[in-house]
């Protein structure tokens, strides 16, 4: 930018006072700075206004109001970054980074109907920018317009192949639609354009944990702890992993890690309580139910596990009041039904007990109707 | 029972010594003292419970009470110990022995090889398993009588089986059944002997053996062990069985009549006559009462013994069991057909063991066949085992396993068609009395409770990342560069002065450039790009420096400023503001940028070596006016110390703090507030 202003001066100076200017640029050039000698005649008094005319531009208002809007997004005050924008459009309804950012600023308003019309705008106005259709693939994402947004980060790294987060994110959606394969070419994408992505490392990791590859998903996921090593869901999903191969006490090491840095995860004690009872260590599981519990009281799984745990324990009454409580709470929740079923059968309420098999046949469990039958129920298998 | 008091003070006596030195006391005059009755008669009844002990075979239940009464004389005798817990072994009560046999090996420290060998029986039917083979290892074979004349024998084959039946106990109790073992309650059992149950497939109808008051003829057992045997009958209410009724004449008579099984439809019935050594009846329904039992055909019932017997499914087949010669050891089981002529075929190997099998039923699914064995890996005594029937031969017997099966007789077991339940019966603790009908639920392999579990997979769904890609900011020109200007003059005449304006960098304390102003209009105009703390110093031969000071941080927006600077002559009175000094904020610690601004007055001193210095401090309004002038004054101090310390004569300079009382402007914005916290000096000699 100074140096656009010394070549404008330069051109201007030289015109009129060779001398004066050959020292003013001798010294601008080396210091970046200029000082105007305003000299005594009327000649040169001109001469300064023709430097400030020519250094300082017009009004500039659309981008001044820009960058001021720039300033203000940055400083996450979004109506006046809005206001802003606004005005730099109104000066200058050409001005395709102004639609790009004012749609940017809506998004953050989850105004996402005009930040699609802005990035529509955008991208009329400049056509194949990625951020333009980074930022449309978002606000169609917030819209729940999962084709739409995927679309658009595909024409995004087909813009920029470089942009690890374009790769990312669509890899993020197809992982949700169930499409893992294509998630994990798209997280090998975000992996190549910024080998330092942790998220792409770590959601590799949870595809191949989906696709079946554990021990793959094992290694990714280290790899997502080596780049960033508070990406504490690392180790959570690792310790799933190793428990599918068999490596048990790797994973209740990975969960002792990370709940000793992480106290508040009422999903990781319930996780770790569930690797405590692969373990056969069934009080050791009680314990990480209840404190998932007292984390959230609302947790329907910690309230069943705990009845899994308790019927292990043949503390069937206890059994039998947690699954109830886990019911209680989620009315459909199958598993609960069956562990109720089994508690309820060694408290010998064998009606109560048929009731919670068949329902949990149901729900879903069909082995429900297979106790049901074995301990002499009557009535008709749910289908 | 009664318990004179003399003998009560002989037991005292007695088990007061038995701690320190446990010993047998003997039945004799030394022992009894002046109680010559008390001795008289304990050995009467030793005596007599000795014969009936030492009868062949023994009678010990009779022999018993006098045991028992001689044991209220003096219970520290090994060897009476030793009979009573034998004559228990050899009743209902078997586990009633233990206390007996463990108290005789305390009082006898050479127990012998016997006592071991009853006190490892006692203790195996107690389930205590470590302990009875501990026992039976210190027990070693007797082939004849022992040193107190009671008969038995043990031989080696015998104490390596027991030994294996405690260890399959071990392994069987260490995986027990799942079952529950329900009594069958009062409307089946009674406080006599009750057992031998057989249901009808569907499980409406059950008949049992019972040995209670009231069997037909009223005849007792000689053996002691109740009235002869009856059989009774029960129906399914829904909740329980009706209460069981005797069967009655002509299936009951005076002698014994046991059931044996019943067939899957409940019409036909085997029973149990005690008539020519044991054999085989059956009796069908007619309406509602059953006939009279016709004896099976000669190819069943043999001059042997024929206990248990069970229809197979279709009726067609007999399953019994017989101890006729030819079998495999103690009794078999064998299939027959009943209507043909076929000879009845011994199950085999598989099923039948050296040792004797009892309680054959076939379950209604006529495959599944249940009996009794003392054999296989038994923990004890008959266990209940089960075997299938499949591709033309019988699958390896499986015990059904503790707690149904015990180390004492488990035997007559039967299964409703569902395999949901099962019936037998049992002397376990907690019954109406002597042998109890049970009912066996059974509840298959432990259900696994399933667990739910959840996943925080996607990193971004779970920490999202903020990834707004906005549009860079533009080219504004005017963007980040202060323009100053203005003119400079002499501060009394007002003309133009051509001055030196040096721009410094307050941080390195380095020159940036020096420029001078117009002489003759006194104009000047530097640019000043954001991102340094400008010190900007005007000066000239004959006048006071001027200081100014802009701190444009980086990103500073554009700005023009005009500023007129009116330079001062070296006069006594004026006053120079320094702005270039800076202190930490609310201390009186000279600031590093603040160097070049010191050392600039340090150089004015050196070159007018006649000029004296107020130093004056100033603050704003904020905060207490008293900490202010405080802080002012030592502010100005901190600038004489300086000064002093870089060799100013301290006598030249003077320090003053004004605190908030001479404001250059209004304290009314930052801005003003920033121009009032300011250090000055004045001129008081040149």
């Amino acid at each position: 930018m100074v140096n656009q202003l010394l070549e404008s001066i330069k051109s201007n100076i030289f015109a009129c006072h060779a001398l004066l200017s050959t020292y003013l640029l001798a010294m601008l050039q080396k210091t970046l700075f200029f000082f105007v000698l305003l000299g005594a005649s009327f000649t040169a008094r001109a001469q300064v206004d023709t430097v400030r005319a020519s250094t300082l531009p017009g009004p500039q208002r659309a981008e001044k109001a820009y960058n001021s809007g720039l300033a203000s997004f940055n400083a996450q005050s979004y109506p006046a970054a809005l206001a802003s924008f606004d005005q730099a459009i109104a000066a200058k309804p050409d001005f395709a980074a102004a639609y790009t950012n004012r749609a940017a600023t809506r998004y953050e308003l989850k105004e996402y109907a005009q930040a699609l019309a802005d990035y529509d705008q955008a991208l009329k106005l400049e056509p194949g920018n990625y951020a333009g259709y980074f930022g449309r693939a978002r606000a169609h994402e917030a819209q729940k317009e999962l084709t739409e947004a995927e679309n658009d980060y595909a024409e995004a790294v087909k813009a920029k192949p470089d942009y690890a987060p374009a790769w990312y994110n669509r890899g993020v959606l197809r992982f949700e639609k169930g499409d893992y394969q294509a998630a994990r070419d798209d997280f090998d994408g975000a992996i190549k354009a910024d080998p330092k992505m942790a998220y792409a490392y770590h959601d590799r990791a949870s595809t191949q944990q989906k696709l079946g590859n554990y021990a793959a998903a094992a290694q990714d996921y280290t790899q997502a702890l080596a780049v960033q090593p508070d990406l504490l869901s690392a180790l959570l999903n690792r310790a799933t992993a190793e428990r599918r191969t068999g490596q048990l006490p790797q994973a209740l090491k990975d969960y002792d890690a990370y709940l000793a840095k992480k106290t508040d995860n009422a999903l990781a004690y319930n996780n770790r309580g569930s690797a405590r009872f692969e373990n056969k260590d069934y009080a050791g599981a009680i314990a990480d139910f209840s404190q998932a519990l007292q984390l959230d009281a609302k947790y329907a799984y910690a309230w069943n596990n705990r009845a899994a745990a308790q019927l292990k324990l043949e503390k069937f009454a206890d059994a039998a009041a947690d699954a109830s409580a886990a019911i209680k709470l989620k009315p459909d929740y199958a598993e609960a039904y069956l562990n109720r079923g089994h508690a309820r059968e060694m408290l010998r309420q064998a009606d109560e007990a048929c009731q919670d098999w068949r329902k949990a046949a149901e729900l879903g469990i069909a082995v429900g109707n297979n106790y049901a039958a074995a301990a002499g129920c009557a009535g008709e298998a749910a289908e | 029972m009664s318990f004179p008091i003399r003998q009560l003070l002989l037991l005292l006596l007695a088990s007061a010594t038995l701690p320190v030195a446990a010993q047998s006391i003997a039945f004799t005059k030394d022992n009894f003292g002046d109680n010559k009755d008390g001795l008289r008669e304990a050995n009467r009844e030793l005596k007599a419970g000795d014969e009936e002990y030492r009868a062949d075979p023994p009678r010990y239940a009779d022999a018993l009470p006098h045991f028992l009464a001689a044991q209220e004389f003096n219970p520290n005798n090994a060897a009476l110990n030793v009979k009573i817990g034998d004559c228990y072994l050899n009743s209902t009560s078997k586990t009633a022995a233990l206390p007996f046999l463990q108290k005789a090996a305390k009082l006898d420290a050479t127990a012998d090889s016997r006592t071991h060998y009853l006190l490892a029986r006692a203790l195996h039917l107690s389930a205590k398993w470590r302990e009875a083979i501990a026992e039976y290892q210190q027990a070693t074979p007797v082939s004849s009588n022992t040193r107190n004349g009671e008969t038995g024998t043990i031989t080696p084959n015998d104490l390596q089986r027991r030994i294996q039946e405690c260890r399959n106990g071990q392994q069987l109790v260490a995986h027990p059944t799942r079952v529950f073992i329900d009594n069958a309650g009062p409307e089946l059992n009674s406080s006599a002997s009750d057992y031998g149950p057989v249901v009808s497939a569907d499980e409406s109808t059950i008949v049992i053996t019972s040995r209670r008051e009231g069997s037909t003829g009223g005849k007792k057992d000689p053996t002691g062990n109740g009235y002869f045997e009856d059989i009774y009958q029960a129906t399914w209410k829904g909740k329980t069985w009706s209460k069981a009724t005797n069967l009655g004449a002509p299936v009951n008579t005076d002698d014994h009549n046991a059931t044996v099984g019943l067939a899957p439809d409940g019409q036909r019935m085997l029973v149990y006559a005690g008539t020519n050594g044991g054999d085989l009846l059956e009796t069908g329904l007619s309406g509602s009462t059953w006939d009279k039992p016709h004896r099976l055909n000669s190819r069943i019932n043999t001059n042997s013994h024929e206990t248990s017997a069970s229809y197979s499914p279709d009726g067609r087949y007999l399953y019994f069991v017989s101890d006729r010669e030819g079998g495999a050891g103690g009794s078999d089981i064998y299939k027959v057909d009943l209507e043909g002529k076929n000879t009845p075929v011994n199950l085999g190997s598989a099923i039948n063991t050296a040792y004797g099998e009892e309680g054959a039923f076939m379950s209604p699914d006529g495959k599944t066949l249940y009996f009794s064995s003392e054999g296989h890996n038994s923990m004890g005594g008959y266990d209940i085992f089960k075997s299938v029937f499949e591709n033309g031969k019988w699958s390896t017997p499986e015990n059904l396993g503790w707690p149904i099966n015990t180390p004492d007789d488990d035997v007559f077991f039967v299964a409703s068609a569902s395999g949901r339940h099962g019936y037998y019966s049992s002397d376990r603790p907690g019954g109406l009395g002597a042998k109890d009908i049970y009912r066996i639920t059974f509840l298959g392999p432990e259900k696994q409770p399933l667990l739910s579990e959840e996943d925080q997979l996607l990193a971004s769904r779970l920490a999202p990342v903020k990834q707004t890609v906005l549009a860079p900011a533009v080219a504004v020109a005017t963007a980040q560069v202060t323009i100053l200007k203005g003119t400079v003059t002499d501060d009394v005449t007002k003309q133009p002065v051509d001055a030196a304006i040096d721009l410094i960098d307050n941080t390195s304390g380095q020159t940036i450039a020096t420029f001078r102003s117009n002489a003759t209009s006194g104009r000047y105009l530097v640019s000043l790009p954001s991102g340094t703390n400008y010190g900007i110093v005007v000066r000239q031969e004959g006048y006071l420096f001027h200081s100014e000071n802009f701190d444009l941080p980086a990103g500073a927006a554009f700005a023009e400023v005009v500023k007129d600077i009116p330079l001062k002559k070296l006069e006594v009175g004026t006053v120079i503001v320094l702005r270039n000094i800076f202190f930490d904020t609310g201390k009186a610690t000279l600031r590093p940028e603040s160097t070049a601004e010191l050392e600039r007055l340090q150089k004015l001193l050196t070159e007018t070596p006649a000029l004296k210095l107020e130093m004056a401090g100033h603050t704003d309004d904020v905060g207490e006016a008293a900490k202010n002038q405080d802080l002012s004054q030592r502010r100005a101090q901190a600038v004489v110390t300086y000064l002093t310390q870089h060799g100013v004569a301290a006598a030249r300079l003077s320090a003053v703090g004004y605190g908030e009382t001479k404001p250059e402007v209004p304290n009314t914005s930052k801005f003003n507030r920033q121009l009032n916290r300011r250090t000055e000096f004045k001129v008081t000699g040149k």
